[in-house]
């Protein structure tokens, strides 16, 4: 059933799209000091081992969400290897994150009444 | 420090994003080496029984295949708006803030301090790299001969990583940290022979003897920038404070006209900003000259 597990994988790659940009500004949001890619891809998978998201993945939405004005980064050299990219979130970034937060609630209680069905109106 | 598979993964990103914004694909190059290194060594400190590939395997799986890795940064490419994301494309800046731009650019500073401190290395790494060379001759037909001359080359090559730190950190080139040799079972003959047999060895021996003239010259080209740019800004204090005249010819003092005085300022800090992007153009040669000669390739 090749067919189905690329339907599967398609999926979950656009929800990705959406969600890996959610999570990384929660993340930064919590952070107390700037952090870098690879510290973050750690964070996020602390603990668990179904983290339906590749690290790989994770890096150009950083960028991007840079581009947008919601994080802001600095370039650092580093002792063990080469520079690394520090990552902050911005108030801009911060804001959107409140707004994004909602809307995330909203979708999410959207959905699991839709998926439970019996939500008779 | 850089793996032979870590380079070989980073091709197989490289070949996945052809046709990609150039940006977009040095990006993501970047961000997969550093992430891949990072995590192998981190694997490395916390596994150190196991074999690297096995390693680098769990890790390319969490991080992504270069496919998967690639479509990742082409979605991004293609939704976020081209001028939103790359604003030093076309430059729309007038040509006046492009000029005085350099004033306030860290590469520029670094450029010039490179430049000054390039005297100073210079003269250590000629010095090093004779020395060492006629020791290693004259000594050829001793016992030591032979160690000395590894050791020496040994120490080239240390000097070399040691300049790109300072040409990373001063001239902002970028300038990959490469482990001096890949396989770290080597027998102290084998590591020997890899020395003799590697270009950079010898490329980064010409290297620091071709820092000795060009330390002279970056230097004294900075400097004689440097005092005329400052004696045309300084006139109007050394006139009319201290009554110092312009020049002196056969016993007769030339001052500056009143009038002169501020074109003679002008042209002081006009100097100052060309030599600061004379300083940054001569950082970017010298760092890519640079990569050219201490960063070793991979032969894949």
């Amino acid at each position: 059933m090749g067919n189905l597990e690329a339907i599967v994988r398609k999926f979950q790659k656009e929800l990705n799209a959406g969600t890996s940009a959610l999570v990384l500004l929660a993340v930064l949001s919590r952070a107390e000091e700037p952090m870098y890619g690879y510290q973050i891809a750690r964070l996020i998978e602390a603990g668990r081992d179904d983290v339906p998201v590749k690290q790989g993945a994770l890096y150009p939405v950083l960028r991007s969400l840079e581009a947008g004005g919601l994080l802001e980064s600095r370039v650092e050299p580093s002792i063990s290897g080469p520079p690394r990219r520090y990552y902050r979130i911005t108030e801009t970034g911060r804001s959107t994150l409140a707004r994004w937060q909602e809307i995330w609630n909203q979708t999410r209680s959207f959905v699991d009444d839709a998926l439970k069905g019996g939500h008779d109106v | 420090m850089m793996s032979k598979a870590i380079e070989k993964y980073l091709n197989q990103l490289r070949q996945e994003l052809l046709g990609c914004d150039a940006a977009t694909v040095q990006d993501a190059l970047s961000d997969a080496e550093i992430h891949l290194s990072s995590a192998l060594e981190n694997a490395r400190a916390v596994q150190p029984e196991t074999a690297e590939a096995l390693l680098l395997q769990a890790i390319i799986d969490k991080y992504g295949s270069p496919d998967e890795v690639a479509s990742a940064y082409r979605e991004i490419e293609a939704r976020v708006t081209p001028t939103l994301a790359r604003p030093t494309y076309s430059d729309p800046k007038p040509f006046s803030a492009r000029f005085l731009e350099v004033t306030y650019d860290p590469r520029a500073w670094g450029s010039m301090l490179y430049l000054l401190l390039s005297m100073a290395t210079g003269m250590i790494y000629f010095t090093w790299a004779i020395t060492g060379f006629y020791l290693s001759v004259g000594l050829a037909v001793l016992i030591i001969g032979i160690p000395f001359f590894g050791f020496f080359l040994l120490s080239v090559r240390g000097i070399a990583l040691v300049e790109g730190r300072i040409v990373e950190a001063l001239l902002g080139v970028r300038m990959p940290r490469r482990p001096i040799f890949d396989n770290r079972n080597l027998g102290l003959w084998e590591r020997f022979k890899v020395l003799i047999r590697e270009r950079t060895t010898w490329t980064s021996l010409v290297y620091m003897l071709l820092m000795m003239p060009l330390g002279i010259i970056y230097f004294t080209i900075l400097i004689v920038g440097a005092a005329l740019a400052l004696s045309g800004i300084a006139r109007p204090i050394l006139q009319y404070v201290f009554d110092r005249p312009f020049a002196e010819i056969q016993g007769l003092n030339f001052y500056i006209s009143d009038g002169f005085m501020p074109l003679v300022v002008i042209a002081g800090f006009v100097i100052l900003i060309l030599m600061m992007h004379l300083a940054k153009l001569l950082g970017r040669l010298h760092g890519s000259m640079a990569k050219s000669m201490l960063v070793r390739k991979h032969s894949i």
